[in-house]
């Protein structure tokens, strides 16, 4: 009687913490699953390549862009997301996008080039199209560490044959069951048994999307429980199609590092780079065979397997009905198509600039979590170039020296008017999401500090590109007392030498002399007007570039030379709106005056013989030919650091070849980082230096080793410099002198001028 | 009130704007050789080679050693027909109260020619407008770097200079800038 009484009562107490326990679950499973809003990392994008008539791009160039874009070529009729190509016509679907600034509808556009520029733009209807951007690439996104990455679809964007292919394939009862299948759950209990392990799992879709959302992925049988009656909860409270849609943004689909790739809208651009609504049955299908194991079914890992997977995900949608026999016969026999690179394109380095920038003006949380769209201005084309050319040009000059370890380098491009950084190159594997060496190697700059000591010396008002100053040993009395020797590269000294020869060439003790006289104040001034904001040592090995910089600063510093005298702010992020399209914040282009242009343009006319005369010499049979540059090596002590600085009229790039442990290379600046540069400029095919001269200089001629006035015909080593109006250096002895000799060689200069200008466009 | 007062000055910057887009020449014409990707060089009108060589008088030529340098044929900046069609949506934009819009518009033309004084001018004629006064001044004394031999744009540049260092409250320096502008050509 007693113990029947107990057992009553044992019984009611267990059936009432059930279903507290019941009910506990069910309330989780519903607050949960209506609150939920998927952590949305913000997306990040490349700049939209811009199209006009008169742009020049070859067609090559446009259908690059567009397979950038995972365009398709077709040779029939054009949709969304494909293009024709025939005889320098481009025809092309453009998507449905989102800029900072507009969203645009999905639009037909025909593209004629002719001649490696664009001579035709118009729409569907015929009409002349001024402007056009194309898509813009994403490049990446920013997730938590450990975190999960993911692109959330609407119903409206998945195509119909995926919850009919996840059906056929995990869950034939999804429409009518209750959340779980207990048929299917004993099949698995009793594979599970006879093989004394835990192989199948028997979960409907819903049962595999509260493992997802709410448990650990630990195996145990009452978490089983547990989830059964979550999955029921789920059932009951929420429609098929609400829980097909949380399948498809949930599920995890694949591991790139410490990104995890959730949710089949993700998983298409990162296995296929392209948007889910593009997929083809073949392609849809690879991702369902993902879904049962993602590591194990990579398809990047294991293609045979994932190919097997494929198929049999295939079969098994014939044999639902889904698709026909046709279509999975024609699906089967494709190859899986997956992109060789994971999400088509990936920029860590780039995208390290972009989050530090990001992380002055957001709380980490909103970046990882609130679905921010980032635009940059990473311009894809001019990225890959760098990252090529690094790679080409250190791989050659290892096997050059031949048994020493492999070296590192950086590079920064950016867009000196505007200070758009266009690319960042932080080493050899550039895939590598790590030690990112153009933020954060800080290596002595070696010469790339004179430019700023020349402009100081000129800036006084005591000193032209044609003042003589003395080549020859020096010896600086430091503040300890110790004497500095420093010395020229070549260890010899060449006496009177104008400043256009000592900066060319990169005259050591030239150079300290001048800077002495000017004074290390006046140099670490114009070093901070240009963007310097680290303590500068004031000590005269300053006046050799004494100084740890990372390639991203010389851009800055540089910047200011290739901008005349301006400093811009360098700028990865353009705008960035949120996950609803609202501006949220934008980031300017800003200029600042720093420095006069008719200085800034002497030491920039001065850096231009650096190629012809200085230490630049050996890039000009590489550098594309009738374009002027202007750049500067660099060179640390024992040869630890090779540095390239230099620009164009629309490009500016450093370069930087080392160790990471600051070994010495062997490697100058005009050995190592030079090559990098000169190929890397070649390989943009950029514009010439052209910046209009002052109205306050004036061009004369000079004879390059003594710096003494001469016409050119008159002086076996004539170069051309700028000066102040009125500045009249000492006439060469021997040539014609006075008023009449000045005038016949002034015109004299603008015909060799002329000559030279058309000499150089076609000899080299 | 503050939201007037905006109003107004955009209003301002949409006239000076329609000023400056009375430069826009005919469609820009791409050159024959041109490298591949690379937006077009500044669409100015450049002298002929012939005319070079002949330079007119200067005007003032006080007794020197060194005879003047030939003075260079005006350039005249213009805008391509893309950067153009830019403009004019900024001024769309501008006009429909958006200048924020009108300034990214503005940048997105000055990406594809980013050595015309003119839109650095048109930039900068946003900035003043949105009280950024500084930022507008810097952006004229930028344009009048680039505008080396274009007389139009440089008086344009320095007008700019001269409504910033007003707006400052720097009356006698913008005097003398708007007198640097009346000087290269008359209002």
């Amino acid at each position: 009687m007693r113990i029947g009484k107990l057992i009553i009562a044992g019984g009611l107490v267990a059936t009432i913490a059930a279903a507290i326990y019941v009910v506990h679950l069910d309330r989780i499973v519903t607050r949960e699953f209506e609150g939920r809003r998927w952590t949305l990392p913000a997306q990040v994008y490349a700049a939209p390549l811009e199209l006009y008539v008169g742009r020049a791009l070859s067609t090559g160039d446009v259908e690059q862009e567009l397979r950038l874009l995972a365009y398709r070529r077709v040779s029939g009729a054009l949709r969304t997301g494909t293009y024709t190509e025939a005889g320098g016509e481009i025809e092309v679907g453009l998507r449905a996008t989102r800029f900072a600034d507009e969203a645009r509808a999905a639009v037909s556009l025909r593209i004629v080039t002719s001649g490696g520029a664009i001579v035709n733009l118009e729409d569907a209807a015929g009409h002349a199209v001024p402007i056009v951007r194309l898509d813009p690439l994403l490049i990446g996104s920013i997730f938590p560490i450990h975190g999960e990455d993911r692109i959330v679809v609407t119903p409206s964007e998945v195509p119909p044959l995926l919850p009919a292919a996840l059906k056929a394939v995990e869950d034939r009862t999804f429409d009518t069951n209750h959340g779980i299948d207990p048929l299917a759950m004993l099949r698995a209990l009793w594979v599970d048994l006879r093989s004394r392990q835990i192989e199948e799992g028997g979960s409907t879709l819903t049962q595999q999307l509260v493992k997802s959302m709410f448990l650990s992925p630990r195996r145990t049988a009452s978490r089983k429980i547990r989830e059964a009656i979550m999955a029921v909860a789920l059932d009951a409270h929420f429609s098929k199609a609400d829980l097909m849609t949380a399948y498809i943004n949930e599920i995890h689909l694949g591991q790139d590092g410490d990104r995890a790739i959730h949710g089949f809208g993700l998983a298409a651009e990162f296995y296929f780079g392209k948007p889910l609504s593009e997929l083809d049955l073949s392609e849809i299908a690879t991702l369902v065979a993902i879904v049962r194991g993602p590591s194990y079914y990579d398809p990047r890992r294991h293609p045979d397997r994932a190919l097997k997977r494929r198929n049999l995900v295939l079969k098994e949608m014939l044999e639902q009905q889904v698709i026909s026999a046709a279509d999975a016969q024609r699906a089967a026999a494709r190859p899986l198509g997956v992109s060789a690179r994971a999400s088509g394109a990936y920029f860590p380095a780039y995208l390290d600039l972009v989050r530090r920038t990001l992380r002055r003006d957001y709380r980490e949380q909103d970046l990882t979590e609130t679905g921010l769209e980032v635009f940059t201005n990473l311009d894809p084309l001019v990225q890959a170039d760098a990252e090529r050319t690094l790679d080409r040009e250190l791989a050659r000059l290892d096997r050059a020296r031949r048994h020493r370890p492999p070296l590192e380098g950086a590079v920064v491009v950016t867009e000196p008017q505007s200070g758009d950084v266009l690319a960042v190159v932080g080493g050899r594997d550039v895939g590598y999401d790590g030690f990112d060496r153009a933020l954060d190697a800080h290596r002595q700059i070696g010469s790339l500090v004179k430019p700023f000591v020349y402009l100081a010396a000129i800036e006084t008002g005591r000193y032209d590109a044609a003042s003589i100053i003395e080549d020859q040993p020096v010896a600086v009395k430091l503040a300890d007392g110790r004497i500095w020797r420093p010395r020229n590269f070549t260890r010899q000294d060449y006496g009177p030498v104008p400043l256009v020869r000592a900066l060319a060439e990169s005259l050591n003790d030239a150079s300290v002399n001048l800077g002495m006289d000017v004074g290390l104040d006046a140099v670490t001034r114009s070093l901070e007007r240009f963007g310097l904001t680290e303590e500068l040592p004031q000590n005269p090995s300053l006046l050799l570039g004494a100084v740890d910089l990372t390639p991203l600063e010389v851009a800055q510093l540089y910047g200011g030379l290739a901008n005349g005298g301006f400093r811009t702010t360098l700028r990865a992020v353009r705008a960035v709106i949120s996950a609803a399209g609202k501006p949220l914040q934008a980031y300017p282009v800003e200029v600042q005056p720093v420095a006069k242009p008719d200085a800034v343009y002497e030491v920039n006319s001065m850096l231009e013989h650096v190629f012809d005369r200085g230490t630049g010499r050996s890039a000009l049979a590489v550098l594309p030919r009738g374009l002027t540059f202007v750049g500067k090596t660099g060179t640390s002590s024992d040869l630890r650091d090779s540095w390239f600085a230099g620009f164009s009229g629309s490009h500016l790039a450093v370069a930087w070849v080392g160790y990471d442990n600051d070994a010495p290379t062997g490697l100058e600046g005009a050995t190592g980082a030079l090559p990098v540069w000169s190929h890397l400029m070649a390989a943009i095919s950029t514009s010439s230096w052209d910046e209009p001269m002052p109205d306050s200089l004036q061009q004369i001629t000079i004879d390059y080793p003594t710096g003494l006035r001469a016409a050119p015909l008159c002086s076996s080593d004539p170069v051309t410099i700028a000066v102040p109006v009125g500045t009249s250096p000492p006439i060469k002895p021997g040539c014609p002198g006075g008023t009449l000799g000045a005038a016949l060689s002034s015109t004299a200069e603008n015909l060799w001028q002329r000559a030279g200008k058309w000499l150089q466009q076609r000899l080299h | 009130m503050t939201h007037v007062g905006t109003r107004v000055a955009v209003a301002v910057a949409v006239t000076a704007a329609a000023a400056c887009s009375s430069l826009i020449g005919p469609p820009y014409q791409a050159p024959p050789a041109a490298a591949s990707r690379q937006p077009p060089p500044p669409a100015y009108v450049a002298p002929p080679l012939a005319r070079a060589t002949v330079p007119p008088p200067p005007p003032v030529s006080p007794p020197a050693p060194v005879p003047p340098p030939p003075t260079p044929t005006p350039r005249e900046y213009r805008l391509g027909s893309a950067a153009a069609a830019l403009v004019a949506q900024a001024q769309r934009d501008a006009a429909s109260g958006s200048p924020q819009l009108a300034e990214g518009t503005i940048e997105r033309a000055l990406r594809i020619e980013p050595s015309n004084p003119l839109l650095w001018i048109m930039l900068g004629q946003a900035h003043q407008s949105a009280g950024q006064y500084e930022l507008a001044g810097s952006m004229g004394h930028k344009a009048l770097q680039l505008a080396a031999g274009d007389p139009r744009a440089q008086a344009a540049a320095w007008r700019l200079i001269g409504d910033s260092l007003r707006a400052r409250g720097r009356n006698s320096e913008a005097d003398d800038a708007y007198s640097r502008a009346d000087n290269l050509v008359p209002e």
